[in-house]
């Protein structure tokens, strides 16, 4: 009889289970040795935000500080500087009404809001030819390595941070911890993996010709990340 | 029309052919200036960028015996957490299957697409789906697979496979990457900037992304605990490969499964700064579920598929077993002195350099792999840089060992095992270890050979092709100590 290839993959499952379990069968974990972690120094908050924006910038992220206010119509400013005309945001996203709002003070602005409200499928053409930018939010950022946590969701989906060649995210100070760790610690992620989490912590790059770093590989070739410092 | 003849499938993978031709590889690659040249920029690179990302060696010794037990826990545990992640990634909606053979890997891969009718595919890098030459199984079935890693990119163009597992074009320089791009690009304006090239490659890139049904994908860790699939990179293509086509399938080897999400920091932080010095990569692309039905992007369908060939036979052995440990960062090979001088392919294998020399084996077999072993000086520099402490240098002399002792054809032995045994040698070691264990035999055979010493030629083969022949002394130290008068 022959199997047809999932059935195969079944057979191969046991197989290969059923090698592996042959040596480490009853093997007994408290024997296991203590794992001991690095200790970090713990550094004052505002070292740490410092930290985070040096890191960024090493990795060639424009960092912008701003204030609550004003963020959108930086926003607006970093685009019109570029002369992009167009902006994504996703449907529902807590960013997308204020910058309209801002948009709409100023009749003067030819910037014009996109909304991402369809299925990337049915808007791949327009995602990859015509779309110069888009802007979302981060959810933590991560002091150490200079890290933004994006949380993609359905009203802000990943491809936004991926697909355009600007990217803008709005990131809080006060969503800053020191490292991945404890980001994952504090907050136990283990109870609530979305669907995709993404870190990023710079533009896209490459080194693979010749060990010569060019930006904009496949992602955004820019990232801007305007830092609202909501601790003091 | 035309028909296509499929092709034979090869019970061998095609890397076994090469591997055995290591000696002549070596020659021709030895006599390349231009690509030892290559090879010796990039790991200079590579070292100092490592040298400078561990400020501390209190980190990294500490972060390296973390990260060493970490894995192996990790695999003392191996089978559960197989079983463990294949429930959590079922209940996330992601599909397992689970493959022995590298011919069954890409035979589950080409269902997978068949059944949803894809036949572009973009491919993110996976050194595992080099393991399996899934590119060229799926050209034989008349699908487009297209690598979208640059260096990838750059090697599928110029048919040849990766000479680096983390630099996959290392061995070439932007002006070979020009000409290149020349000779198989329609339309290229000629240059050798390193920004216009990489350009030329997003655009060509990006339309693949953008028409592709099917992206795969390799996986750096995928935690039980969660169900959850982790991609390290820096060009955004594993991303492109896993989050814009309607189908993403995984492809990974098992021993990359680690126990809990918190196992994920200091690995990833070690494999970074290993590998390039890099704190941390542009994109770190944690994938727990396929699309759900509000989203408006990422696979409808995600699949893993988890492959064996040969693991479970270096898991059988608890020395070898270490081997698993691998978070393939490429150090060692950036610190070989034998990888720096005769390039990734002279190997002939997938993974090139130390970590090639030690895992090769159990996927092809000693008989085809019987040199690499032999082909270091155990300086020991691999073992010292490794991440999760394996002892490559004890592993290459238990392999030495594994090669020449003989042949027992017992089911526990390794395949290939007493492929190098060689009955002359053996013999010489034989005599050679009973006079050592016999003192009147021993100082018998030293007197002779001291006596004899005019007798020895002056020519002893490639010893003496770069050396002058050794000489053995008038009389044994033995004797001289002996005869010397003790003191006051
Ligand atoms: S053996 Fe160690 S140094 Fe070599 S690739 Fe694997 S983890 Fe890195």
């Amino acid at each position: 009889m022959v199997m047809d290839i999932f059935e195969r993959s079944q057979a191969a499952r046991t197989s290969i289970l059923n090698k592996l379990k042959q040596q480490v069968e009853g093997a007994d974990y408290s024997k296991l040795p203590a794992e001991k972690g690095f200790c970090y120094p713990q550094l004052p908050v505002a070292d740490m935000l410092e930290n985070f924006v040096e890191h960024l910038q090493a990795n060639h992220a424009q960092v912008i500080s701003v204030s609550a206010e004003n963020v959108y119509q930086v926003a607006i400013n970093q685009l019109r500087e570029r002369g992009i005309e167009k902006l994504l945001c996703g449907k529902g996203s807590v960013l997308a009404e204020p910058l309209q709002a801002t948009l709409d003070s100023a009749p003067e602005q030819t910037l014009k809001l996109s909304i991402y409200d369809s299925h990337l499928a049915d808007c791949k053409q327009e995602m990859f030819y015509d779309m110069p930018a888009s802007i979302s939010s981060s959810r933590w950022l991560i002091a150490e390595t200079g890290t933004l946590v994006l949380w993609p969701s359905a009203s802000e989906p990943r491809t936004l941070s991926l697909i355009p060649p600007v990217h803008i995210v709005v990131a809080y100070a006060s969503t800053l911890h020191a490292n991945f760790a404890t980001l994952i610690h504090n907050n136990q992620w283990q109870a609530q993996m979305p669907t995709n989490v993404l870190l990023i912590s710079g533009p896209s790059k490459t080194a693979d010709i010749q060990q010569t770093l060019a930006f904009g590989a496949h992602g955004p070739k820019e990232l801007i990340v305007l830092l609202v410092n909501d601790l003091i | 029309m035309t028909v296509k003849i499929q092709e034979p499938e090869q019970s061998e993978s095609k890397y076994a052919e090469t591997a055995r031709a290591f000696r002549q590889n070596v020659k021709k690659d030895l006599a390349n200036a231009e690509l030892r040249e290559n090879f010796h920029g990039a790991m200079n690179y590579l070292m100092a960028k490592r040298a400078a990302s561990f400020p501390s060696d209190d980190e990294l010794e500490t972060l390296r015996n973390q990260c060493k037990l970490i894995k192996q826990r990790a695999l003392l545990k191996l089978p559960y957490l197989l079983e463990k992640l294949e429930s959590n990634l079922q209940a996330n909606g992601i599909h397992v299957h689970w493959a022995e053979t590298i011919t069954d890997a890409n035979e589950i891969i080409a269902q997978v697409i068949t059944s949803k009718n894809g036949k572009h595919i973009v491919k993110g890098k996976s050194m595992v789906s080099e393991e399996t030459a899934l590119n060229d199984y799926l050209h034989a079935r008349d699908m487009e697979i297209l690598e979208s890693d640059m260096g990838e990119y750059i090697v599928q163009l110029a048919h040849e496979h990766p000479s680096h597992i983390i630099m996959p074009a290392i061995h070439q320089n932007k002006k070979q990457v020009a000409d290149l791009f020349d000779k198989h690009i329609d339309g290229f304006d000629y240059t050798t900037d390193v920004d216009a090239l990489i350009g030329e490659g997003r655009r060509i890139l990006r339309d693949k992304f953008c028409h592709a049904d099917v992206g795969i994908t390799g996986v750096n860790f995928a935690v039980a605990e969660t169900g959850t699939l982790c991609l390290v990179e820096n060009e955004g293509n594993g991303q492109m490969s896993s989050a814009v086509p309607n189908v993403h399938i995984a492809l990974t080897g098992i021993e990359k499964v680690v126990e809990l999400l918190e196992d994920v920091p200091p690995l990833l932080s070690l494999l970074t700064r290993s590998a390039t010095g890099q704190a941390i990569t542009t994109y770190f692309n944690m994938i727990t579920k396929p699309r759900q039905s509000d989203e408006k992007d990422g696979p409808e369908e995600v699949h893993l598929v988890l492959l064996d060939n040969g693991r479970s036979q270096a898991f059988a052995d608890e020395e070898l077993r270490q081997t698993l440990q691998c978070i393939r960062c490429g150090a060692c090979m950036n610190h070989c002195p034998v990888y720096t001088r005769i390039g990734g392919h002279a190997y002939g294998t997938v993974y090139p350099g130390p970590i090639g020399k030690i895992i090769s084996p159990h996927m092809l077999g000693l008989e085809a792999t019987k040199d690499l072993p032999t082909a270091s000086s155990l300086c020991g520099a691999c073992g010292e840089v490794c991440p999760v402490k394996i002892p490559i240098p004890k592993i290459l002399q238990r392999l030495r060992t594994e090669s020449v002792k003989v042949h027992s054809g017992s089911p526990d032995e390794l395949k290939g095992a007493g492929s190098n045994r060689k009955p002359m040698e053996a013999t010489i070691w034989k005599i050679w270890s009973f006079i050592h264990k016999h003192q009147g035999m021993y100082r018998f055979s030293m007197w002779v050979a001291t006596r004899l010493r005019g007798l020895l030629p002056s020519k002893l083969g490639v010893w003496t092709q770069v050396r002058s022949a050794p000489q053995l002394a008038p009389k044994t130290l033995h004797e001289r100590i002996q005869a010397r008068q003790p003191r006051g």
